[in-house]
Order: structure tokens, then C-alpha cells, then sequence
């Protein structure tokens, strides 16, 4: 009877103890996460002026007409589509380069520290170094460029230029992460399939595509969408490099960068409230496509 | 037959040889930034801005980049230069933030994984659906509570939140406790031993590389943020490495030598740490698909 008692209160205390531990996480999201989501909805129906809610009134969907008849953020929203083009590069890049890393060639260890290595650092660090070997007159790359009789090109300066200046950096800084996940993957993969292909009298590039490739499906669908959040929100880089003005004819002036400007910069005219609207379009944008992206792995994505 | 397993052997050499060449070149294509940056670094500054660009300084080499950016520059008012200033406000930030969140994560993960109590699954997944959830939600709602309690221009934002663990990262950890037998717990518990007693004594010791792994990845990307850091952070006596740096491209302008100097400087750091903890790293990476 006793013995049954001090169990039963062992078990409760266990309930308990467990529940407390675990908790921290989850407390910080409802605090840090959770609060501010649900604030950030009640925000986007309001004209918020500064960094407080004296005077804030409710005006309905008025920021909402006011940021989808916006050119601006037509712009914005093409402006990060384009910068997003760099994700599937960088995928192609970084399963290239893990296959060859793959095959254990001498000095493999040497070869994947220099490869990881842009992932380390800061964007900060990345864009200025970038900024100089992009700039006009001095940049290394114009050298480069001379010496193979191209003219000038005027990277960081003009509209045109802007863009495809960002996206040589973003294939450049993104790649490594790739790398490190293709790598894992490809070390998974199960060496019985590729000997029983050879034997079937598959060459190496029919081995790649049936085997290697749905084999890591999951990792390029994981890359995909990680990176594809991560385009979405895509900011602080272009402001390092073009400024708060978001670069040459604000070419570089993404959705995130958008959204910035309106809350902090603009704070008076345009506000929080405007800014909170966007967010919330971004958000939605994000969930929807990870959602289908889900929908869809189904058919590509072999899981075993 | 010998032939053709000589044939196979070329073959196979051939192939080697090839690999070997495009690793070496997509090494160069990650190195060269690296070299024209710690290059430029050591040049004098009529010989960055020179209308021919050098591999090596014609001029000599000068540390009077470093000497500016270390030394002589102190504009952000304090006895230290706004780059060392920027690195203590940077380690005052990131090494409290990354231990104790690294603890509440990792004890959290211990309980999920070790511990059975009722709504444990519930719990789970809802700590799983957070991570879904884009960070871009919570940038206006949560600048506008900070500011009314006071907190802006403080390190509140930049360190409380990260106190509390990340979902992350207790993913991990729990991954890496199911793979230590639960007997050793269920042993610990007959001893008498409490769950933070096991905790410590048992799994940490366990866990260490694991831990150094998730603490490791927790720093760098707290060393690097630069967004938190700009929305945060107003008074230049209390602004990060990474500010500082983003400041002296424009206080420097065209002092290429000197901006390149605060550039190495700051990378310093994480490339030091990644080069002797690179099998944490790549670990910790692979196994949680974190992004710093």
C-alpha cells in the first residue's frame, strides 16, 4: 500500500520535473515568438506613427491597398525573386563539388576546410571583400576583365550590374553549406546499389542520375526550401553593399528591405503599421510554399 | 586481360587527375577573395588605389592599416578603438547568450529524450512547428515591445531571447541522447540520483561533443549577426564587431588598406575556431541542417 503511494508520487514528481526541464525553449517562443505574431497581426490593421501605440488607430485593410497598389513593392517582390536565382545555382554548384569530394582524391581533408570556409563568415566580412574586388576602377575583377579586352563594368554603380553583382556573391558565399550537407548525404548513400548497377552494366553517369540523385532527394529538397526561406528574407547583405537607399535605382532593394524602410526609416509616413502588413504578406508567402513544397516531395523526394 | 586491367588502372588515374584539377580550381576561386583581402591589407594605401592592380605590394608592406583600425581610431568614444570595443561588445553579448541558451536547450533535450512524462509528444511537436515559423514576423511587433519597455539600445534583445535554447538545437541534442542507453538513467535513478544530478554527472560528460558542436555554431552565428545588432543597438559605445566594421567602410572611404585590415581582423576569430573545431562544425551541421 505505502510502496504503491510513494510510486504513484515518484511518477507525479517525474511528470513534473519533466514538463519544467523541457519547458525553456517553448517558453522563450511564447514570450519572443508567440506574443509578438499575434501583435504583429493586430499591427498590420493599424496606422501606427513611431515606435508606440499612442494615437494608433485601426483603419481595416487600408495598409494592406496601400503596400498591393504600391509599385515599390511590385519591385521589391521581383527585386527578391531575381536574387533568389542564386539558390538553385548554388545547389547545382555545391552537389558538384561534394561529388568530387566524394571520389577521396589526395589532399581531400585540405580541399573541404578551403570549401566550408565562406560559410563561417560573417556577411559582413563577404560583402565588403566583395565590394572591392567588385569596385570600378580598382576592383580586381575589372583587372581581370581588362586584361581579357572587356571594358570597364560599372558592378556596384549601376542597375543593371547590381543584381548579377549580388548573385555572384551569393553562388560564392552560399555554396558551402550545400557542400556539408551533399557530403553527408553522399557518404550515406548505399555502396551495394552501385556495385549491383555496375554489375547491371551501368556507366558512371547512369549510376549518377538513378542512384546518386533520388538517393539525396532529400537533402536537395531540404536545401530547396531552407533556401528558399532564406531568399525570401533576403536583406542585410544588399544593404551593406548599396546602402539604406538599396543600391543603384534601388535594384537592390528587396521585400525585407521594403519592409525596413517602411518601419524604421520611414516610421512617421509610412510606419510599423504598413511594415507589419508585409511582413504578415511574406509570412504567408513563406508557409504557402512550404506547405506545397511538402505536398509536392511526395513525388520527387524518395524517403526510405 | 593484363591489358585491360592496366587500361582500367590509366582510366581510373585519369580520372583521379581530373578531380584533383577542378577541386584545385574551385579552391583557388574560394582562396583568391581571401588573398586579395589579406593582400590589400598589407599595401600602402597609394598602392591599392594604384590604376594597376597588384598581386603582391610593389611598395614594401605596411601595418599601418591595422595600426589605424587596432589603434588611432576611437570614434566611438571610449579608450578602446571602435573595433576592439566592437569585439568586447561583441564576446559581452554572444558568450553569456551562447552558454546558458546551450544549457536550456540541452537540458530540455535530455528530458524529451529521457525523461517520460505525459504530454511529452505535444510538447514536441509544437517546439518542431516554431522552427517553420519565418523570423520576419517578429521584427516590427517585437521592436515596438522592446522599445516601450525601455529595452532599446540595450543587449536585452540580443541576448534574452537566445537564453532561452532554440528549437534547433534541442532537435539535435535529444537525437544524440536517444543514442545514449537509457539504462545508464534508469541505474542513476535506483542510486538515488536527481534528473539534474544525472543531468550533469551522466550526460554533459557524454555529450561534450555534441555540446562543443551546438556551442561552437551557436557563437559563430551570434559573432556574425549584423541585423539584430542594427535594429538594437543606437549609441556607438555599444555597437558589435560587425557594425563596426559595416561603419568603416564609410568613415574610411577610400582607405582600402584600412577597411581590408578591420575585415581580417574580424575574421580572424571564426576562422580560427572552424579550423581546429572543423569535425564539430561539419557535425553539427550535417546531422541538424543548422544555418548559422
Amino acid at each position: 500500500m505505502n510502496a504503491t503511494v510513494k510510486k504513484r508520487k515518484k511518477i507525479k514528481k517525474e511528470e513534473v520535473v519533466g514538463v519544467v526541464l523541457a519547458a525553456g525553449p517553448l517558453l522563450g517562443f511564447f514570450i519572443f515568438g508567440f506574443i509578438p505574431m499575434v501583435l504583429a497581426v493586430f499591427m498590420s490593421f493599424m496606422k501606427i506613427r513611431g515606435f508606440s501605440f499612442d494615437g494608433a488607430r485601426l483603419v481595416g485593410f487600408e495598409n494592406y491597398r496601400y503596400v498591393f497598389t504600391d509599385p515599390k513593392f511590385g519591385k521589391a517582390m521581383l527585386n527578391t525573386l531575381y536574387a533568389a536565382v542564386s539558390m538553385p545555382v548554388s545547389i547545382v554548384c555545391s552537389l558538384f563539388i561534394a561529388t568530387l569530394l566524394n571520389k577521396k582524391v589526395a589532399g581531400t581533408k585540405v580541399f573541404r576546410t578551403i570549401l566550408f570556409l565562406p560559410y563561417v563568415c560573417s556577411v559582413v566580412a563577404i560583402t565588403t571583400m566583395w565590394k572591392w574586388m567588385l569596385n570600378t576602377d580598382f576592383g580586381i575583377i575589372n583587372e581581370i576583365l581588362k586584361r581579357l579586352g572587356v571594358e570597364k563594368v560599372p558592378w556596384l554603380t549601376d542597375s543593371t550590374y547590381f543584381m548579377p553583382s549580388m548573385l555572384i556573391m551569393g553562388v560564392w558565399g552560399g555554396t558551402g553549406f550545400g557542400i556539408i550537407l551533399y557530403s553527408a548525404a553522399l557518404g550515406n548513400v548505399s555502396k551495394s546499389l552501385y556495385e549491383a548497377a555496375k554489375i547491371d552494366g551501368a556507366n558512371r553517369r547512369q549510376q549518377f542520375f538513378s542512384i546518386t540523385v533520388p538517393s539525396i532527394s532529400p537533402t536537395t529538397f531540404y536545401l530547396f526550401v531552407m533556401g528558399l526561406i532564406g531568399a525570401l528574407q533576403d536583406f542585410v547583405r544588399f544593404q551593406i553593399m548599396g546602402g539604406d537607399g538599396g543600391g543603384p535605382g534601388e535594384s537592390g532593394l528587396t521585400a525585407v528591405f521594403y519592409l525596413w524602410r517602411m518601419g524604421f526609416k520611414n516610421f512617421i509616413v509610412q510606419g510599423m503599421g504598413m511594415a507589419s502588413a508585409v511582413s504578415l504578406i511574406l509570412a504567408a508567402l513563406i508557409i504557402i510554399i512550404t506547405i506545397i513544397n511538402f505536398k509536392v516531395s511526395k513525388y520527387w523526394v524518395h524517403n526510405d | 586481360m593484363i591489358k585491360e586491367s592496366k587500361g582500367i588502372k590509366a582510366g581510373e588515374r585519369a580520372a583521379k587527375i581530373l578531380t584533383f584539377t577542378a577541386l584545385t580550381a574551385v579552391a583557388l576561386l574560394i582562396l583568391v577573395p581571401f588573398y586579395i583581402i589579406v593582400i590589400t591589407s598589407f599595401k600602402h594605401n597609394t598602392e591599392s588605389m594604384g590604376v594597376v592592380f597588384t598581386w603582391w605590394p610593389q611598395e614594401g608592406f605596411t601595418i599601418e592599416g591595422y595600426r589605424n583600425v587596432l589603434f588611432s581610431d576611437a570614434s566611438g568614444g571610449g579608450s578602446l578603438s571602435t573595433i576592439l570595443a566592437g569585439f568586447k561588445n561583441t564576446l559581452v553579448i554572444v558568450v553569456p547568450a551562447t552558454l546558458l541558451g546551450l544549457f536550456v536547450s540541452a537540458i530540455s533535450a535530455y528530458s524529451f529524450a529521457k525523461i517520460p512524462f505525459r504530454i511529452k509528444n505535444k510538447m514536441f511537436s509544437v517546439l518542431l512547428a516554431t522552427i517553420m515559423i519565418p523570423g520576419v514576423i517578429m521584427l516590427t511587433p517585437s521592436y515596438l515591445l522592446y522599445d516601450m519597455l525601455g529595452f532599446v539600445d540595450t543587449r536585452f534583445p540580443l541576448m534574452v531571447p537566445g537564453m532561452f535554447g532554440s528549437a534547433a538545437c534541442v532537435f539535435f541534442m535529444r537525437q544524440y541522447y536517444f543514442g545514449i542507453p537509457t539504462d545508464l538513467v534508469e541505474a542513476a535513478k535506483i542510486d538515488g540520483l536527481s534528473h539534474i544530478k544525472i543531468f550533469f554527472q551522466i550526460m554533459v560528460p557524454l555529450s561534450s561533443s555534441a555540446l562543443i558542436a551546438q556551442g561552437v555554431l551557436g557563437f559563430v552565428g551570434g559573432y556574425n549577426d549584423y541585423f539584430g545588432p542594427l535594429l538594437y543597438l543606437q549609441s556607438p559605445a555599444k555597437y558589435t564587431l560587425q557594425i563596426a566594421l559595416k561603419n568603416s567602410v564609410s568613415t574610411y572611404g577610400y582607405d582600402w588598406q584600412t577597411v581590408m585590415s578591420g575585415a581580417v581582423i574580424a575574421l580572424i576569430p571564426t576562422t580560427v575556431i572552424y579550423v581546429f573545431a572543423q569535425r564539430f562544425f561539419i557535425e553539427g551541421i550535417a546531422t541538424s541542417g543548422l544555418k548559422v
